[in-house]
């Protein structure tokens, strides 16, 4: 077992030091999760009485196998997660059934004599297809007739973060990026309008628990009371979150979110790219692929090679959303919709700047067979000044093939974006297709280029050198 | 169990749970009436929600047992 810990202590992950029931390390590129002694009790009675085994099924956690029981430490082989993604990368719909996942396991929990110790967002990410649980020492015992601790860490990892979407818009979702152990709640009491407080749910849930929060803040000792809640009372606290988030919905209408009915295509174009793009992942045997800006996943599901996995993400709230709906009703496995911002990638953050990782780094590890950049290079260039250059480094950076879509410069989007310029103009003379592929070929090297009949835009898959 | 405290749970937020769990029960009480009435009346709306409702379904927990490999 020695040779064993020396593995475990040096390779743990930068993540995993929260919770001493044990910690996360990887063993020659695989995830492995030690458990302590100080958990051994716990895990022994979740294994024998099956509850680890009921959720698996169920497919609410991320199953695992034992690979050694030993007195100084248990190890565990958790299914292994292709691509990690965080709550600051979901759409709200995302979050919401991240939400109502971690209410369901604790319902659960507490019908099995079991109690979710933390309820961090952290704890889930989209996998297969859908949100699963992956923290498998979140377990503890119930301890009759005690509150539920993870009541105001689910609050600010959840339900406050969803609230604020709702009221004060989609973005917030990104303030779990400052946040890394939940929004403040003091902080979503005073960004809510006024309105909530008159609804009893969310004035007991948010106002009247912030006041409390700052109440006790003051005479608060670090000795922690022991304050009574029966179990039907926490579950009617569980019961009512749920039924609250499930009902939460959306009023805001979305600028991309009808994108391909007001794109400048026609439709034979449309089809014409949807061909290319499929003959090319078809010939290259593409397992995997990311499309940077995939809006709701149309083209990826245009390509009929079968793909091992799809990673569709785009700046659009409303377009990841609209994706994950469609994945959930086809329940789809294979897609994977995140919200992201290529100007400005999510980044290491944490204690370390070692806690969750960014885009790039996380990108890299993963190293899709493709990167789709369909209709891209305009924004990228015109909204946000990025030389041609830069771009195709980024792009080389991750995968080996990159497919390309370059509207010329006489392109009616391109114009639109030349022309909110204004004098400035001049400065962009530059976007032409001559530039673009001379500055591509410093990256890359051309495998073909086709251009799309009637259109004026341009379809590349280039090979990075 | 006081190891497993590794976070703080937040002294008021423990307390103000019987207030909260109050509400929710007077909420889900009357909310389930209501379902009642409606669905005596017959008008109540079918579920085309894309989640399910909260409680983990047997059939679930039974199937599927080759998604784990516990021993």
């Amino acid at each position: 077992m020695k040779a064993n810990q020396i593995v475990t202590t040096n390779n743990r992950h930068s993540s995993s030091f929260r919770d001493p029931s044990g910690f996360i390390f990887t063993d020659r590129g695989v995830i492995k999760r030690s458990i302590s002694p100080l958990y051994f009790e716990q895990y022994n009675a979740l294994k024998s009485s099956n509850f680890f085994k009921k959720l698996h099924n169920a497919g609410l956690l991320i199953s695992h196998e034992e690979l050694s029981v030993s007195s100084e430490e248990i190890i565990i082989q958790p299914e292994q997660i292709s691509f990690m993604n965080y709550p600051y990368e979901w759409s709200f719909n995302q979050y919401k059934e991240a939400a109502l996942l971690t209410l369901k396991i604790q319902k659960f929990a507490l019908e099995n004599g079991f109690s979710l110790k933390d309820a961090s967002a952290f704890n889930v990410t989209f996998h297969k297809g859908k949100m699963v649980f992956i923290d498998t020492l979140s377990f503890d015992f119930y301890k009759e007739n005690s509150p539920w601790r993870a009541y105001k860490q689910f609050i600010s990892h959840f339900f406050g973060p969803l609230l604020l979407a709702k009221y004060n818009g989609l973005e917030s979702l990104k303030l779990m990026n400052s946040f890394i152990d939940g929004v403040p709640i003091k902080m979503v009491s005073s960004m809510l309008p006024l309105k909530t407080k008159l609804n009893p749910f969310l004035y007991s849930n948010i106002h009247l628990l912030a006041k409390f929060e700052e109440k006790h803040n003051e005479d608060y000792k670090g000795v922690s009371k022991e304050s009574n809640l029966s179990k039907k009372a926490q579950l009617n606290i569980i019961k009512g979150l749920y039924d609250f988030i499930k009902k939460m919905s959306l009023k805001t209408s979305s600028e991309w979110g009808n994108y391909y009915d007001k794109t400048n295509y026609a439709n034979d174009a449309f089809d014409q790219k949807a061909t290319i793009i499929d003959g090319w992942i078809t010939q290259l045997e593409a397992k995997t692929v990311i499309d940077v800006g995939g809006n709701d996943g149309t083209f990826v599901r245009k390509i009929k090679h079968q793909l091992h996995e799809a990673l569709v993400c785009d700046i659009d709230y409303n377009a990841v959303d609209a994706n994950h709906n469609y994945v959930k009703t086809h329940k789809e496995t294979y897609m994977l919709p995140f919200v992201f911002d290529v100007l400005n990638p999510s980044a290491n953050i944490g204690f370390n700047n070692k806690e969750r990782d960014s885009f790039l780094k996380r990108i890299k590890a993963y190293a899709p067979d493709v990167t789709m950049a369909l209709a891209v290079i305009h924004h990228m260039t015109l909204s946000g000044n990025i030389p041609f250059e830069m771009s195709a480094e980024f792009f080389s950076s991750f995968s080996k093939h990159l497919i390309i879509e370059f509207p010329k410069r006489n392109d009616s989007w391109v114009q639109r974006l030349l022309n909110t310029k204004g004098e400035f103009k001049a400065h962009f003379d530059f976007y032409n297709i001559e530039n673009f592929e001379s500055s591509y070929s410093k990256y890359f090297t051309l495998v073909e280029k086709v251009a799309i009949d009637n259109s004026e835009r341009v379809m590349y898959i280039y090979k990075s050198l | 169990m006081t190891h497993l405290l590794y976070f703080d749970p937040g002294l008021g937020a423990m307390i103000i749970q019987a207030i909260v769990a109050a509400v929710a029960g007077v909420l889900l009480f009357s909310k389930n009436l209501l379902y009642k009435i409606k669905l005596f009346l017959g008008i109540s709306k079918p579920n085309d929600d894309v989640f399910d409702d909260i409680d983990v379904k047997d059939s679930d927990i039974e199937s599927k047992s080759n998604s784990d490999n516990q021993q």
